[in-house]
């Protein structure tokens, strides 16, 4: 026993010690504690030369010697953050999934509709940059770079506010100016804050996302942008109490919870307020007895890009058609 | 056929060629020659040495592994429906890589290396745990080794399911690595599990002989002068090791380690000596042709392996199995 217990560990040592050392050294984060002079020495130039140096969502530095012209982005949500900043026209390279703005149709796909990507495809565009967000592993990240393209990693915004961030950053690498969008998109959501302010009613909304369960339809839960968004525009979301960012509430919950709104994220895979009125044992909801069932288009409130700000409005809309015409 | 080694290695061949001949950008055989050369567009030249050519060597090396591993359990167990994931190879490596994704690892070379990792070591955690719970005393009878490793592997594969649904964020990357594909092609991959691959396959060849004794039966082949418990000792960690390194960095590939020792035995006989150099030599062969189809079937998005291998490999082993003249074959 002993013995074996003695192999297994030898073994797994072996496979430690026979993974060779990184091709590329890993760049640590802290400058600040790096004993001073060496490190200045050696990173003085590197800044100088450069047009950009950043650091990125997964604590990379990546230095860009002048704005990418040649942009492949592998995430929907940075695709319509690059188009909003104006560096659409360098985006040579997307993701199955983008989508908006329609004019990324026409550019070329480097797959990803089933988690994997064209390696090959990406590096034969020749991209001088390679934007990846949390829906991208970082396995493809690693393997990308290796390869010896620049990759930049953004973050899922947390909030609305980081979601500036998100544009300020991809204006920065593509060497636009997102000062004008942001500070309209901070109008926007001014105007629907100051509103919403004073109210004190908040109706209570069920969120849609998928119901081919009905018993047990998805919904967001804390932490995600619907739940976000939904307390932003004055509502109550019956979610915002689950466990984890995309629950599945059970209909008894939702019964309960008894919503006055239920917003239909899955409208655009063809759920129409008529099927629900007709689900079984969703009757008693008050949403359903009052007929307070609303289409949104789900891409507005799930990707965490500009439109966001489309989102809230179109969520403020719907929970206080009084007051936002 | 008359000399299976010849046309089998030829087999493989073409397929290697195949293999870095054919991906989602289209590269003339014309334009090929000239990169062996050295003389080739710099653009394609470096998509065939540093993506195509890893990626190729990888997945032969996994097929190798699966079908060479799979061929012993058919013959350790005695029993046709053996395939290298028998004994919980595959869901303890499952676990290990999905525990290991719920952990926000820092994003260096060894945070990236920690999931192969762990799926190497519940691997072979996993088959040592069956291995004892299977044991009598000084024997290890294969049925107990069989239910032993069937039970385990459902544990192992629910807690992995419980713990994908927990974590909603990391399906796409757990599901990517469960489905199987090359998701970490690079001469790192190649580099980690080349030497439990020379080691567990090289003794598989060299015990061809004694698994032929095996099919004796356990008591006939120990009055034959074999000691059937080291032998079944030797031969459970030898192919678990080769594919517990494969699965490691390759995924969960499924249907490959089970056919392919099998059409082996169909067309070129059940002798050991010969079925297992044979299955490694087809396997590499038939995993490649499996992810040329993955690559390009829906290019340039690529369909994880894992998929095409039972989808492409059953009906073509049922189309084989149903025309088979020797239909006792096993």
């Amino acid at each position: 026993m002993f013995r074996k217990t003695l192999i297994l560990t030898l073994l797994i040592a072996l496979l430690i010690g026979c993974a060779p050392a990184p091709t590329t050294p890993v760049v640590d984060s802290a400058p600040a504690e790096a004993p001073a002079t060496e490190a200045v020495a050696t990173e003085a130039p590197a800044v100088s030369a450069a047009y950009l140096v950043t650091s990125d969502g997964l604590g990379r530095e990546v230095t860009l010697a002048a704005p990418a012209q040649r942009v492949v982005s592998l995430a929907p949500s940075v695709t319509e953050l690059l188009f909003a900043v104006g560096a659409g026209g360098q985006v040579i390279g997307r993701d199955e999934f983008s989508d908006y703005p329609a004019e990324a149709a026409a550019i070329e796909s480097v797959g990803g509709s089933m988690g994997e990507y064209s390696v090959e495809a990406i590096v034969a565009l020749q991209p001088d940059l390679v934007l990846a967000a949390e829906i991208n592993t970082p396995e493809l990240v690693s393997q990308l770079e290796d390869l010896g393209l620049t990759v930049f990693y953004v973050n899922n915004p947390a909030t609305i506010e980081e979601m500036y961030g998100s544009l300020e950053n991809i204006a920065a690498l593509t060497g636009h100016d997102a000062t004008e969008l942001i500070d309209s998109l901070k109008a926007r959501v001014a105007a629907v804050d100051e509103k919403i302010a004073p109210l004190s009613a908040r109706p209570s909304v069920f969120y849609e996302i998928d119901a081919s369960d009905p018993a047990k339809p998805w919904s967001y839960g804390p932490g995600s942008f619907g739940d976000l968004l939904i307390a932003r525009a004055g509502g109550f979301n019956i979610g915002s109490e689950a466990a984890d960012a995309y629950p599945q509430l059970s209909l008894e919950q939702i019964v309960v919870a008894n919503p006055s709104i239920i917003i239909l994220g899955d409208s655009m895979w063809g759920v129409t307020p008529e099927a629900v009125l007709g689900r079984e044992g969703w009757n008693t909801i008050a949403a359903v007895q009052d007929n307070q069932i609303f289409p949104i288009d789900d891409n507005l409130i799930s990707r965490p890009g500009p439109r966001l700000v489309d989102g809230l409005e179109a969520l403020a809309k719907i929970l206080h058609p009084d007051i936002f015409p | 056929m008359k000399k299976p080694f010849l046309s089998s290695l030829l087999f493989l061949l073409l397929a290697l060629v195949l293999s870095l001949a054919i991906g989602s950008v289209f590269i003339s055989p014309a334009e090929m020659w000239k990169i062996v050369r050295g003389v080739g567009e710099e653009k394609f030249a470096f998509i065939i040495w540093n993506i195509r050519l890893p990626r190729t060597i990888l997945i032969a090396l996994t097929g190798a592994a699966l079908s060479g591993s799979g061929a012993a359990y058919q013959g350790l167990f005695r029993n046709p429906l053996a395939d290298p994931f028998l004994i919980g190879v595959a869901s303890g490596a499952g676990l290990g890589a999905v525990m290991a994704m719920s952990i926000q690892w820092p994003y260096s070379f060894w945070g990236l290396m920690a999931i192969p990792m762990a799926a190497f070591i519940f691997a072979l955690l996993t088959v040592f745990l069956v291995y004892l719970l299977a044991r009598v005393g000084q024997t290890v009878p294969t049925t107990n080794l069989i239910l032993a490793g069937v039970a385990f592997s459902s544990f192992a594969t629910s807690l992995t399911s419980f713990l994908m649904l927990r974590s909603t964020s990391e399906v796409r990357r757990a599901l990517g690595w469960l489905l199987g594909g090359a998701s970490q092609a690079g001469w790192t991959a190649i580099l980690a599990m080349l030497p439990y691959l020379v080691i567990g396959l090289g003794i598989l060849v060299f015990f061809g002989h004694r698994l032929n004794l095996l099919q004796f039966g356990d008591e006939q082949a120990q009055h034959m002068g074999l000691n059937v418990t080291s032998t079944k000792t030797i031969l459970l960690v030898a192919s678990s090791l080769a594919t517990a390194a494969a699965v490691a960095f390759s995924g969960i590939i499924g249907f490959i380690g089970l056919i392919v020792p099998h059409l082996m035995r169909l067309w070129f006989g059940a002798d050991y000596r010969r079925l297992i150099p044979l299955s490694l030599i087809c396997g590499a062969a038939a995993l490649l042709l499996s992810d040329i189809l993955a690559r390009v079937v829906l290019a340039p998005q690529e369909i994880p392996v894992g998929i095409i291998t039972a989808l492409v490999g059953a009906p073509f082993f049922l189309w084989v199995l149903r025309r088979a003249k020797n239909q006792g074959y096993w």
